[in-house]
């Protein structure tokens, strides 16, 4: 082996020490990471083809553009933490995928889109309102709206079929319906607990009664009502006839496994746990359907989950950004993963909306109507920051799981309304 | 000079990860900060928010319960697994190798283990106890009901937190001399007696710093609560470290997170000095 002399050593380290130097006080990367590349932070979709899809996408896009593309997913209940660091840090990716308020919690760190978006809007037939709201804010576009997810109700027909029944139409008649279904062994199940779905179903149910989280000004907590007394005992009902306790302990995988397990009878849900079922080959899938999220006093209303496509404005691609999110939307490519999907991807542009994966399954048939029921978070107020802060304190599930637990139904919305006057008080100062 | 020198790489090291970190986040616990925007001075509005809140004062009381049952847990469980490691066995170096597993093996990934363990559909828990005839089906909900959820994180903390415990302990206990004990049997000393009257009194100054070490490490769990409950069931398993991460990361409201994070540094500050007293004392 050589020898390093001690001279020797001083040197090569000097010059390296010289070289890491200049590097730090040029404050650009070495030459040879100069390739331009195009970062985006999405998360592990619940249908992972469709992941595939849109890597498979970003590659071509990268040989047409000389842009190399680079998709990175995380779980989605990480993304919160990991755009709060960025926006922090002014350094990341230059995409995210938004989900409900994000373009307005970070409404002052996302770059505008609307150019993108009257482009979309008017080659594809117009944005469906709900989703446009979602991303639309005071300031102008800070996102463009991806995909939505349509939550209908999933339900094991042979348990209804035994029990002598269809399917529940309404919010009570899942109660009426589920009391007879706990006893012949095959509860219902809605999560009441800290997951992403226990959210979509406790807005949807609150709606469909009539209740509200926010008066429309969104400056007022509105959620201690009669009408909200009158879902808060139908939940209590619902636990105890119909459900089992393990709801309270729920995350979003949970109702997934209970309908595939064979026990559960109905649960409120995007189509996976049917899609899994078909991939896995499981003889269940035939027993599987879907219908309508239920109706209530109010009529059906739904909160489905709204994506969107960001570009933080630190980001040194925002046009590359635009012109990939753009390609992403061109029909052919949209097409392609909405299939990869399995028709869980829903187009929030009406053209877009119309492709023959729906219309070919009985059981998705009913799927893009449901976007007649769709609102934003927060309604009948505009979305806002303070309404995620209502999803992420998960004041609407907790709220229940009090009341359910034996707080009276009058204290847990008192509680509530505490909480929301928390989550608006915080309000964005943005300037 | 010279030795001045020698110390600036770890007072340089202090700064830019102990004391930078600290600073801003008295800096963010004093003002109006959300994230990606920094907002004014608003003095102590912050720590009155948050102990308005009613989640927040059911955090000091799980983080009070959960830290206390699960340090007496560890201290008289350790101590009782570093006597038994102690005597001379077979295969003393691989049983003692293999205690420190559950220290070892990152968090996450074994709290996801138990995480499974507890689920309420397939809990392996329940299964056993149920076949072997220990529960009526289908058994407690562990995640999903307040007081076996907090049971539930207890155990898995005591579990990763004993080893610490164990082989520590051990280490001072190989540092009594034997004639304390040959002097003591000579006396007559039952092992009962002996444990009493030599092995704890000597034991004392470890322990004080073990508790001290793992008051700090309990008090400030993330992970375990992280992944088995989220905070839940309605915030009854909420430490202060998933609360501040709930508020100001997932909330955006960083100046509030900062505020429940630093809410225990000055109860903590005392328990150092007043441990760290006692065992310079000692």
């Amino acid at each position: 082996m050589k020898r390093t002399t001690r001279r020797q050593f001083l040197q090569t380290s000097g010059a390296a020490t010289a070289g890491a130097a200049t590097w730090l006080a040029l404050g650009k990367a070495p030459a040879y990471a100069q390739k331009r590349e195009l970062t985006f932070l999405s998360w592990n979709h619940f249908v992972p083809a469709s992941d595939d899809e849109l890597r498979k996408q970003a590659e071509a896009f990268s040989k047409a553009s000389g842009v190399s593309v680079r998709v990175d997913t995380i779980a989605h209940l990480q993304l919160m933490a990991k755009f709060a660091a960025e926006a922090q840090s002014q350094s990341g990716h230059d995409m995210i995928r938004t989900h409900d308020a994000i373009p307005f919690l970070f409404e002052s760190q996302l770059a505008d889109v609307g150019d993108v978006v009257d482009k979309l809007g008017k080659q594809h037939g117009g944005w469906y309102p709900f989703a446009a709201e979602a991303c639309q804010t005071k300031s102008g576009w800070r996102a463009v709206p991806w995909f939505w997810i349509s939550f209908p109700a999933t339900y094991n027909m042979a348990h209804f079929k035994k029990a002598g029944f269809e399917h529940p139409k309404s919010w009570d008649e899942l109660l009426k319906q589920g009391k007879v279904l706990k006893k012949q062994g095959n509860p219902v199940g809605i999560a009441i607990s800290h997951c992403g779905d226990a959210n979509t179903t406790a807005w949807s149910v609150l709606w469909s009664y009539g209740a509200k989280v926010f008066e429309a000004d969104g400056k007022t907590p509105a959620i201690n009502s009669d009408k909200t007394a009158q879902v808060i005992e139908w939940w209590k009902e619902l636990f105890k006839d119909a459900m089992e306790p393990e709801v309270l302990s729920w995350d979003d995988a949970s109702n997934n496994r209970f309908i595939l397990s064979g026990k559960g009878s109905w649960i409120h849900n995007p189509i996976s746990p049917y899609n899994a079922a078909l991939k896995e080959k499981m003889p269940i899938a035939d027993d599987i359907n879907h219908h309508t999220s239920p109706a209530g006093p109010a009529g059906i209303h739904s909160a489905v989950p709204i994506l969107g496509l960001g570009i933080w404005k630190f980001s040194k691609n925002v046009d590359v950004a635009k012109e990939f999110i753009q390609f992403l939307f061109r029909k052919e490519n949209y097409d392609a993963w909405v299939v990869a999907s399995n028709a869980f991807n829903h187009p929030p542009l009406r053209h877009l909306a119309d492709h023959p994966i729906w219309a070919r399954n009985p059981k998705f048939a009913m799927l893009p109507k449901e976007a007649e029921y769709a609102h934003p978070r927060g309604w009948p107020a505009k979305p806002s920051d303070a309404a995620q802060r209502v999803d992420e304190a998960f004041v609407l599930p907790d709220m229940t799981a009090k009341a359910v637990n034996g707080m009276p139904t009058k204290r847990a919305m008192e509680w509530a309304q505490d909480q929301v006057a928390r989550a608006i008080k915080g309000q964005l100062k943005v300037g | 000079m010279f030795g001045y020198g020698l110390i600036l790489p770890a007072l340089v090291l202090l700064t830019c990860l102990v004391a930078y970190p600290f600073g801003m986040a008295i800096y963010f616990s004093l003002s109006d900060y959300w994230v990606g925007s920094p907002g004014p001075f608003v003095g102590l509005t912050n720590f009155r928010e948050i102990l308005g809140n009613d989640v927040f004062r059911q955090t000091v009381q799980n983080s009070f319960l959960f830290t206390g049952v699960a340090l007496t847990l560890k201290t008289a469980l350790g101590v009782w697994l570093a006597v038994l490691l102690a005597r001379d066995v077979r295969f003393k170096r691989v049983l003692r190798g293999a205690v420190l597993l559950p220290w070892v093996i990152p968090t996450a990934l074994s709290t996801l283990g138990w995480w499974w363990m507890f689920d309420s559909l397939y809990s392996v828990v329940n299964w056993t106890a149920i076949h072997l005839g220990l529960m009526s089906a289908p058994g407690p909900n562990w995640l999903g009901q307040s007081n076996y959820a907090m049971a539930a994180v207890i155990v898995v903390n005591t579990w990763r937190g004993l080893p610490f415990f164990a082989i520590t302990v051990l280490a001072g206990l190989m540092s009594i001399p034997r004639e304390f004990y040959e002097a003591a049997e000579v006396d007559g000393a039952t092992s009962r007696q002996r444990f009493w009257h030599v092995t704890l009194p000597l034991l004392k100054p470890v322990l004080a710093v073990v508790i001290l070490f793992s008051t700090i490490f309990t008090f400030s769990d993330f992970n375990i609560v992280q992944v088995l409950t989220r905070g839940g069931p309605v915030n009854t398993t909420h430490l202060f470290a998933t609360l501040a991460y709930q508020i100001g990361l997932q909330g955006g409201n960083l100046g509030q997170g900062a505020a429940i994070s630093l809410f225990l540094f000055p109860m903590l500050a005392l328990v150092v000095f007043l441990q760290l007293r006692y065992i310079r004392k000692e």
